[in-house]
């Protein structure tokens, strides 16, 4: 057909890889040059930084064991065993059980037998010994009950400890106050841990926040120049938070392999003790604690250098 | 003709001091203008309103249509564009050659300039002020005067439609300041509206061009061009 223009897609396919090098050149490679070139300068913001995030990430970690210890203390509290008396008979038994099942404060009732107890007490460090010591099971036999509110264990340790099925002199696992004194230490520990992660998050914006400034300082010309000849505001700025972006990419990603190292060296070290020590803590959230150091380390860096750009650099 | 470059009533102000009182002026496409007056006139607060390096106290700033004196900080590189600025200490970066700090106005200016494009035009500035030869040479390695071409060809390689200079024959010898002067009358013989700001006596009374005098931050005198007398500068000298 004559006359008809055929317009190519190459010059559209051209301009945005022009465009794409052009931005790429000026707000990457330019960052990644300069940084490079003040290294020196970045290095105590890096060090300090690494160790912040790393120290972060540790805490992060106990933090996390410590909530899991609080869930799996707060499963235990809800757990009465009401111990049974040698002699009861299954009729005293029976009836207290029948009680227990039809209260709605209870989710469930389970018998466990003097061999059952005992079997249970053999798989626990330290308990074999005791049991070998005597002729006869010194365990009781138990009910054990699961409570639906943990606030209710008190009146059910109240309902059954006088019992005739139970035993008179160890009534049950029931331990005032026990569950409270937890809550509280690791409350305290909670309030503790983000007060060190928020001071530590200061510090760490302080410094890369000053090493930037420093970098604005050691360039002003530079940019000044850029500024006149009418570079737009992001090319001025933008080279100075991918520095901090980079200083923060760089810190976090060794913090976060330290630290999943460490958690790492941990389990593989003390398996045993460490499940006890650190309960949660398998290889997994170790990946994900270090993946959120170096998120953590990404943004801080980019964030406070754009604070700083903000303040330090003029239009 | 529409003004290039027009200042109504500004006034800029440094605490109690009036660095600018109630400045009236007009530039068209095409004029060379001389701004002369003694040290602390004026003359570099009147180029730094122009290219929005600080806003008026008062009054109104337009350069090529667009309100200096009101726009957003966020818009002052699209102001800039439009104006080439040399300026007495050159201002080049010194870790890009010659040639690279005349492609960098172009591609800060219009991301969509290839290298390619950008390193021929930059050839063509180059060219233009007599460096054709020296593109790969870093600052160090150039004189002043060559330096000083250097900074006129990245001011002028985007063709912007006002260039404004702050002494910039202030560092150079007398042969080559001539040399600078002869390349601003091409420019301005091509459209361009040139504004230099200048204490060199022998140039403005030589050039017979536009004079803009500042004493005390007022516009006391605007004489046109060809009527710059010798007497009239040592009267207000």
């Amino acid at each position: 057909m004559a006359g008809v223009v055929v317009k190519g897609r190459f010059p559209r396919r051209r301009l945005f890889r022009v465009v794409t090098a052009n931005v790429f050149r000026y707000l990457f490679r330019g960052a990644a040059r300069n940084w490079l070139r003040n290294i020196g300068g970045t290095a105590p913001a890096l060090s300090s930084m690494t160790l912040l995030l790393l120290l972060s990430g540790l805490v992060g970690m106990i933090g996390f064991a410590l909530h899991n210890l609080e869930e799996a203390q707060a499963g235990q509290a809800s757990l009465l065993h009401v111990y049974l008396r040698d002699a009861a008979p299954d009729a005293d038994v029976g009836a207290l059980w029948t009680r227990l099942a039809k209260d709605p404060r209870v989710a469930s009732v389970m018998f466990t037998s003097k061999d059952d107890a005992l079997r249970q007490a053999q798989s626990k460090p330290g308990l074999p010994q005791l049991a070998a010591a005597t002729d006869y099971n010194p365990f009781p036999a138990s009910l054990d009950v699961r409570v639906k509110n943990i606030g209710d264990v008190a009146a059910i340790d109240n309902l059954v400890r006088n019992d005739i099925a139970v035993d008179a002199a160890d009534p049950t696992s029931y331990d005032q106050g026990a569950y409270q004194r937890i809550q509280t230490v690791l409350f305290g520990f909670a309030v503790a841990g983000f007060a060190f992660l928020g001071l530590l998050g200061f510090v760490a914006v302080t410094v890369t926040m000053n090493s930037i400034r420093a970098a604005i300082h050691s360039r002003r010309d530079e940019v000044t120049i850029m500024q006149l000849v009418g570079a737009p505001r992001w090319m001025v700025r933008g080279p100075f938070v991918v520095e901090g972006a980079i200083t923060g990419a760089l810190a976090g990603a060794t913090a976060g392999l330290l630290a999943f190292g460490l958690a790492m060296l941990g389990m593989t070290q003390g398996s045993a003790t460490f499940t006890q020590f650190a309960p949660g803590i398998t290889v997994s959230v170790a990946a994900i604690a270090g993946a959120m150091v170096f998120a953590a380390g990404l943004g801080l860096g980019s964030g406070s250098s754009l604070l700083s750009v903000r303040r330090h650099l003029e239009s | 003709m529409r003004p290039i470059l027009e200042f109504t009533g500004v006034t800029r102000a440094y605490g109690p001091r009036l660095a600018l009182d109630d400045v009236h002026l007009a530039l068209k496409p095409g004029e060379l203008t001389f701004l002369v007056g003694p040290s602390g006139a004026g003359k570099t607060t009147l180029l730094k309103l122009i290219n929005r390096e600080i806003r008026p106290t008062r009054g109104e700033v337009w350069v090529d249509g667009i309100a200096a004196h009101t726009i957003k900080a966020s818009r002052v590189s699209e102001l800039r564009r439009r104006v080439g600025v040399v300026f007495q200490d050159y201002k080049l970066l010194p870790r890009l050659t010659a040639k690279e700090n005349v492609a960098l106005a172009l591609q800060v200016g219009d991301l969509r300039v290839s290298d390619e494009q950008a390193s021929e035009r930059a050839t063509d500035a180059l060219e233009a002020v007599g460096l054709g030869d020296r593109g790969s040479s870093f600052p160090h390695q150039l004189s002043g005067g060559q330096q000083q071409r250097v900074a006129l060809a990245r001011a002028v390689v985007a063709q912007p439609p006002l260039l404004i200079a702050d002494e910039p024959t202030g560092n150079l010898d007398v042969d080559t300041s001539w040399e600078m002067m002869d390349l601003f009358a091409d420019i301005a013989a091509f459209g361009t509206a040139v504004l230099i700001a200048t204490h060199n006596v022998e140039i403005v009374t030589r050039l017979q061009r536009r004079v803009l005098t500042l004493v005390e931050g007022r516009l006391v005198r605007d004489q046109p061009a060809g009527s710059t007398g010798r007497m009239a500068w040592l009267a207000l000298s």
